[in-house]
């Protein structure tokens, strides 16, 4: 802006306004968000869990009690379908066949997926067959995936995902949170 | 001072040297500084910037930017997986990582077995080098913290085209290493609901 010089007396009186250089502010603001920028985490990650059910040594001091084994959900990958086995034991309870018809998601070379029939089907059968479904129940129901040694991961994992979608409230010590309500195990055969 | 610029009457005295000192700018022998004071001026060349605006732009993207700064930084994906992705999926969490490319197996960046034995036998195997790696770790972490309960958590980032063979081979490598919680690395999708 302009302004006029009122001028001074031999220099002997100092100017009553002062000008703030803003320029060498702005390049410190500009530096420090490129370095925020490029050390920045821009890619998530995140985790599926899996169990497997190692069994240990007897315990000698404890006495052997028959129990009733608890029904667990075996899943089948096929090549055209899934099958959803529930077994208590040796003894099947019920057998469920779903097509399979994927679905999809994303553009070009990062397409992915996904299997929401069969996520339906899993709650559908979580529900009727399900055994642990309190919210103070800490224990999940466990589910045997079956899979031709042959079958890509990435298939595996858009299975886990539809067997996961299906969630549940639990009582936990920070307070209540939704969970699978499947723990995921592989078949050894 | 307008005889000045007056085309009629020229002033043969308007351009002497006068001697050097305040003057009022009305007698500014120039024209457009007369034009100016005059209330004739024209629109300046030079057009002020507000900047105000500008920094305080700056002001909230730093603020933005630091509020979600990590400094400990995203947990190293091997440069040759790539990772399947889901939308189901838990926080990644701290634990070893082992990682299965196309031909390696890999525990925190150190090879410790290959994955074409595995194939080329056409059958779930126990990896040695892997088993002895991460049983390794285990006694070191016990070592470490005598007193506390072992996790036994380890997480794998597995190739998306890497076979179900292979990864169930590591899978019951790690269990029986005394790793049973296994957790699978993958990208997350956004929900769809």
């Amino acid at each position: 802006m302009g302004g006029v010089d009122v001028g001074s007396e031999g220099g002997k009186k100092r100017a009553t306004n002062s000008d703030i250089n803003m320029i060498p502010f702005i390049d410190l603001l500009m530096v420090t968000i490129a370095f925020l920028l490029i050390t920045a985490v821009w890619v998530t990650n995140s985790r599926i869990n899996a169990d497997a059910q190692v069994p240990g040594p007897p315990n000698p001091t404890q006495e052997l009690t028959p129990a009733t084994p608890e029904k667990v959900l075996n899943l089948h990958i096929g090549d055209s379908d899934f099958g959803l086995v529930w077994k208590q034991g040796a003894t099947v309870v019920s057998e469920v066949r779903v097509p399979k018809t994927q679905v999809e998601v994303g553009d070009g070379s990062n397409k992915i997926v996904r299997y929401p029939d069969l996520a339906k089907k899993i709650e559908e059968e979580w529900k009727q067959q399900g055994g642990h479904r309190d919210p103070s129940d800490r224990k999940l129901d466990q589910c045997i995936l079956h899979s031709d040694n042959r079958t890509p991961f990435k298939e595996i994992i858009a299975v886990l995902d539809a067997l996961y979608a299906p969630k549940r409230e639990m009582k936990l010590p920070d307070g209540n949170k939704q969970v699978p309500v499947f723990n995921m195990t592989f078949s050894v055969r | 001072m307008s005889e000045l610029f007056t085309r009629k009457h020229k002033n043969p005295h308007a351009h002497v040297i006068h001697k050097p000192g305040r003057r009022l700018m009305m007698h500014v022998p120039l024209r457009f500084v007369f034009n100016k004071v005059m209330g004739h001026g024209a629109r300046g060349t030079n057009a002020g910037l507000n900047l105000v605006s500008f920094i305080d732009f700056l002001i909230v993207t730093v603020i933005f930017l630091l509020m979600s700064f990590s400094a400990s930084g995203e947990i190293g994906v091997d440069k040759n997986v790539k990772l399947p992705k889901a939308e189901n999926a838990e926080d990644i969490i701290d634990a070893p990582m082992v990682a299965v490319n196309g031909n390696q197996i890999l525990v925190d960046g150190a090879l410790a077995g290959s994955t074409r034995a595995i194939e080329e036998l056409g059958r779930m195997q126990k990896i040695d080098e892997l088993f002895n790696m991460l049983k390794n770790k285990r006694e070191l972490w016990k070592q470490v913290q005598p007193g506390k309960p072992f996790p036994g958590v380890v997480i794998l980032q597995v190739d998306q085209d890497v076979s179900a063979l292979v990864v169930k081979s590591v899978f019951q490598t790690a269990a029986f290493a005394g790793y049973p919680n296994v957790s699978f690395m993958v990208g997350k999708l956004p929900s769809s609901q």
